[in-house]
């Protein structure tokens, strides 16, 4: 491949003499010479034209136009929409909202829920083009919420993570590629795709403190620094903190998803085969190399 | 199509259904690569010793505490006249074990205009819309409260004390020459009392 054409350049490179200004020259054609023209074509005026500003080589400046306003200084800077194409938004899903779809029946609090669970009860709407990332779970029914439960969303607020420790459950933020979300929100036709399983992407540099922060849960940090957190949690909001590690059902509480893992269960570089309910994996070194990384 | 073969050759035909949530995958940014001396296990820590140069870490054993909810005072329609907003917190202070003693004669004295007869200290929110919001602020009180008994105040040094003195004097004394004079401008607008 290249790595002849480069070990081979290295070895000549370590004969040749030093660059310096005596052994460098400029891109070819970048320099255009600067030569007064002669003869009937180039000669007599030289392409200045006949008496004015522009023979007397005293021209107006850039974007002048003749004493009308310019438009350079039509319109104001006005920065109220700067970089708004950028900025990511959360949906929200109130926790009364969840007590609702797990009451109902919609959603199965005896294992981990997260964007894939909201999304397949068909209430819950996400528009990734829209650069809409996930869930945001609000407060409104944080005083009822009595329910233990392993959630996973995107963005929640203390009070939030505060209520659902208060009941005994775990709560992580975890960030999700558009890509990723692509795949997660219509899980059958993605795998009638036949593409293997994708792995997660690192988020932002704007988001990686956010999900690294164990106060806030992210799904990044250090999980014996989340338990510290949890006690500063009780101790603030007036609750005695549930030991979660006497729950009979602690390891599907503390069931977590890898940085890279999209589904559960699933790795990537899995081809989910629905029709003859098998999985098929990759083999070859270099791709589980890539999917390991 | 047949490289794609190639590479996905394994394959199983029937999925393992009891270990459906299966943590076997490890990728090079998981959490035992990115924290290896981590025990990566949620745990429930001890509360902190109140021991040492800390005489209040903060903790409260929230057990101890008698915590009451009513309906706040205010504006506020149909939703303030239902939703239980207000919070009542309450302790013995004498019986309370997370206070040092010394601290507890000097809380006795400071707040003895919230403690009943009993010698429960109460305190009270309802400062935000929300219960556990309202239950926050009234352990910040009473964090602040002890933690404000913990500081010694530092008696001014005996230059200081002299200085304040001989200030204070100097300020009643123009206080009551501004005073006489007052008085004689007031005095000065009566007719005099003997006539010559």
């Amino acid at each position: 491949m290249g790595s002849n054409t480069t070990e081979k350049a290295l070895s000549m490179l370590r004969f040749l003499p030093r660059v310096c200004l005596s052994n460098i020259r400029p891109h070819p054609n970048s320099r255009i010479r600067d030569k007064r023209g002669r003869g009937q074509h180039g000669g007599d005026k030289h392409g200045c034209g006949n008496k004015g500003s522009g023979q007397r080589q005293n021209y107006m400046r850039l974007g002048y136009e003749t004493g009308n306003n310019p438009f350079y200084l039509r319109f104001p800077h006005e920065p109220y929409y700067q970089r708004h194409h950028l900025r990511r938004e959360y949906p929200p899903v109130s926790l009364l909202q969840l007590l609702k779809f797990i009451e109902l029946n919609r959603i199965d609090h005896t294992k981990p829920i997260d964007l894939v669970s909201v999304v397949n009860t068909g209430l819950y709407k996400l528009l990734p083009d829209q650069r809409q990332y996930g869930i945001q779970l609000t407060d409104e029914g944080a005083d009822v919420f009595n329910l233990k439960i392993n959630i996973e969303v995107q963005y929640a607020t203390e009070v939030v993570i505060a209520a659902i420790e208060k009941a005994g459950g775990v709560i992580t933020t975890a960030y999700y590629d558009q890509h990723s979300l692509q795949c997660m929100l219509n899980t059958k036709k993605f795998f009638e795709r036949g593409v293997p399983i994708p792995k997660r992407m690192m988020p932002p540099p704007d988001a990686i403190e956010y999900y690294s922060d164990p106060a806030k849960r992210g799904y990044l940090a250090d999980p014996d620094k989340i338990s510290e957190e949890r006690l500063v949690l009780a101790q603030k909001y007036g609750y005695s903190l549930p030991e979660i590690e006497k729950d009979p059902s602690y390891d599907m509480l503390t069931e977590r998803k890898d940085p890279r893992q999209i589904f559960y269960g699933l790795h990537p570089g899995w081809v989910v085969n629905l029709r003859d309910k098998a999985i098929l994996k990759p083999q070859d070194e270099e791709l589980l190399k890539y999917y390991a990384n | 199509m047949s490289n794609l073969c190639k590479n996905f050759t394994k394959i199983i035909t029937q999925v393992a259904t009891n270990r459906l949530y299966s943590s076997s995958y490890k990728s090079a940014i998981s959490l035992d690569s990115l924290y290896p001396t981590s025990s990566l296990k949620l745990a429930t820590p001890k509360k902190p010793p109140n021991e040492g140069q800390d005489k209040f870490t903060g903790y409260i054993p929230i057990e101890e505490l008698d915590i009451t909810y009513s309906r706040s005072s205010g504006p506020g329609g149909q939703n303030v006249n239902k939703v239980n907003t207000k919070v009542e917190v309450r302790f013995n202070i004498s019986s309370a074990s997370w206070i040092n003693d010394d601290l507890k004669s000097k809380l006795l004295e400071k707040y003895k205009n919230k403690i009943t007869k009993e010698g429960f200290i109460i305190f009270r929110s309802d400062v935000t819309r929300s219960q556990h919001l309202n239950l926050a602020d009234c352990l910040e009180k009473i964090r602040s409260s002890v933690r404000s008994c913990v500081v010694v105040e530092q008696e001014p040094s005996d230059e200081t004390a002299e200085k304040l003195r001989r200030r204070f004097e100097r300020a009643t004394r123009e206080r009551l020459a501004l005073k006489r004079t007052r008085s004689q401008v007031k005095s000065n607008r009566q007719t005099p009392l003997v006539n010559l």
